[in-house]
């Protein structure tokens, strides 16, 4: 059931990161890997496979030796399981075979490095220690024709960095996946609509406004118009720093989107030099309606949706009095 | 497609149930034009909820029903534009300037209310 679901996991990675056939067709043509290459390392097929053990034990005790690989070599089953895709590995490494499978088995050995922390320059000094072991077994046992043998060990390296590519590209990924996500909790959480009462609207906007958050912005704020039947929506752009003409026109983009839902949009919160700066780039935002600070916006809102705010006898104006 | 326009009170009401082609937009404002006339209307209201998309043309017909409404003494209100369709419009630069909008069909008889009892319109 885990193996299955593994799998599943590298399979949709590959999907991913768009390894079709023409891609992984692409990625040989770079390494400069061709048939003659497949035909050269047929050769010392017999010469790897009988010590695929010893070569797979180069790597890890490279590793072993490393204080950085530590997080690997303590995860036990982590650990066995990377030793037993990394026999594997040599097997296909020879096998002439380097299609769709190959390449997914060596996705999930990515998986196994990033999910355990290996950083990707740990990896290279192992991997070229289990390259270094292999081209010396390979060169002890071609004592007739050094050239051949070093010219199958040259075609097993194209491979060996075909590898290393497809490696690198999974931990790099992983690593950006990180950020794909935080950027994700970034934009969700920066764009609520807030119902302040009934059928009245806040859209406070804080940061950057760029043509992918706008258009979230607009998307979820007629969403929200749509469930709560506002009528009205204050939007607060006191967060945002700078407005140029590109972020302008976002903004009135979202204005008539809602106005045209039936919803009236008042824009608070534009500061002094927002102000200052929009009239000196000559940017028309006179179509808004337009209010000094939130509070300002939230009363006319108010008054618009006929809603009446009176204090009560009880509290008294110290408040006001005190601020 | 010819799209029915029903009376109720002093509001005419068109609800575009499918896509419309050009000449049933067209046929549709002339009905409204005469139509307004006819039953000394005050108020008219498009619906388009069923609509998933209103093009450049479609927009067009709808600013013009509400400017021949005008002409003739009514107020109209086009209801019922969709999340997804505003923001299409928004993307291809239609705004429908100078057509009143809103939520859904109560929505839009409650402006026209407010509406009619603002303007003098037909008087009486």
């Amino acid at each position: 059931m885990a193996e299955q679901l593994e799998q599943h996991e590298s399979l949709a990675l590959m999907h991913q990161m768009g390894l079709n056939s023409g891609a992984i067709d692409r990625r040989k043509q770079i390494v400069g890997l061709t048939p003659a290459d497949v035909t050269r390392i047929a050769t010392i097929k017999d010469v790897v496979l009988p010590r695929v053990d010893s070569i797979a034990a180069a790597f890890f005790n490279h590793l072993a030796r490393l204080d950085e690989a530590r997080s690997l070599l303590e995860n036990r089953a982590l650990f066995e399981k990377a030793k037993r895709l990394k026999v594997d590995h040599l097997h296909g490494l020879v096998s002439g075979d380097y299609g769709a499978d190959y390449v997914e088995q060596r996705i999930e050995l990515g998986l196994l490095y990033a999910a355990a922390g290996l950083d990707t320059r740990v990896f290279l000094g192992a991997f070229l220690e289990l390259l270094k072991h292999m081209g010396t077994q390979i060169m002890a046992q071609a004592d007739s024709a050094p050239l051949d043998a070093f010219e199958a060990f040259m075609s097993l390296k194209k491979v060996a960095f075909f590898d290393l590519g497809l490696i690198v590209d999974v931990l790099v990924f992983e690593r950006e996946r990180i950020i794909r996500q935080q950027q994700e909790a970034i934009r969700e959480l920066s764009t609520p609509v807030l119902q302040l009462r009934n059928r009245l609207l806040l859209l406070p906007i804080i940061g950057v406004i760029d043509t992918h958050r706008a258009r979230l912005i607009t998307e979820s704020l007629l969403e929200a118009i749509r469930t709560n039947r506002a009528k009205v929506v204050v939007m607060d752009i006191t967060g945002v720093a700078t407005i140029d003409s590109r972020v302008a026109n976002h903004i009135l983009q979202t204005v008539t989107a809602a106005r045209l839902m039936g919803a009236r949009v008042i824009v608070t919160g534009i500061s002094a030099p927002v102000a200052q700066s929009l009239v000196s780039l000559g940017i028309e935002l006179g179509g808004l309606d337009t209010v000094g600070d939130l509070r300002g916006g939230i009363e006319q809102a108010e008054r618009n949706l006929g809603y009446r705010v009176v204090q009560s006898a009880a509290a008294d104006t110290r408040d006001d009095a005190a601020s | 497609m010819s799209v029915p326009i029903l009376k109720q009170g002093d509001v005419l009401i068109a609800s575009i149930q499918s896509a419309l082609s050009d000449q049933d937009l067209i046929q549709l404002r002339e009905d409204f034009a005469a139509k307004i006339g006819q039953f000394r209307t005050r108020g008219v209201l498009i619906d388009v909820t069923a609509l998933d998309v209103l093009d450049s043309f479609a927009t067009r017909t709808l600013r013009g029903i509400a400017y021949v409404a005008k002409l003739r003494g009514a107020t109209a209100v086009v209801v019922g534009i969709q999340p997804e369709v505003a923001f299409a419009m928004v993307q291809l630069g239609l705004a429908l300037d100078g057509v009143a909008t809103a939520l859904d069909l109560e929505e839009g008889l409650d402006y026209l209310k407010k509406a009619v009892n603002r303007s003098p319109g037909h008087g009486g």
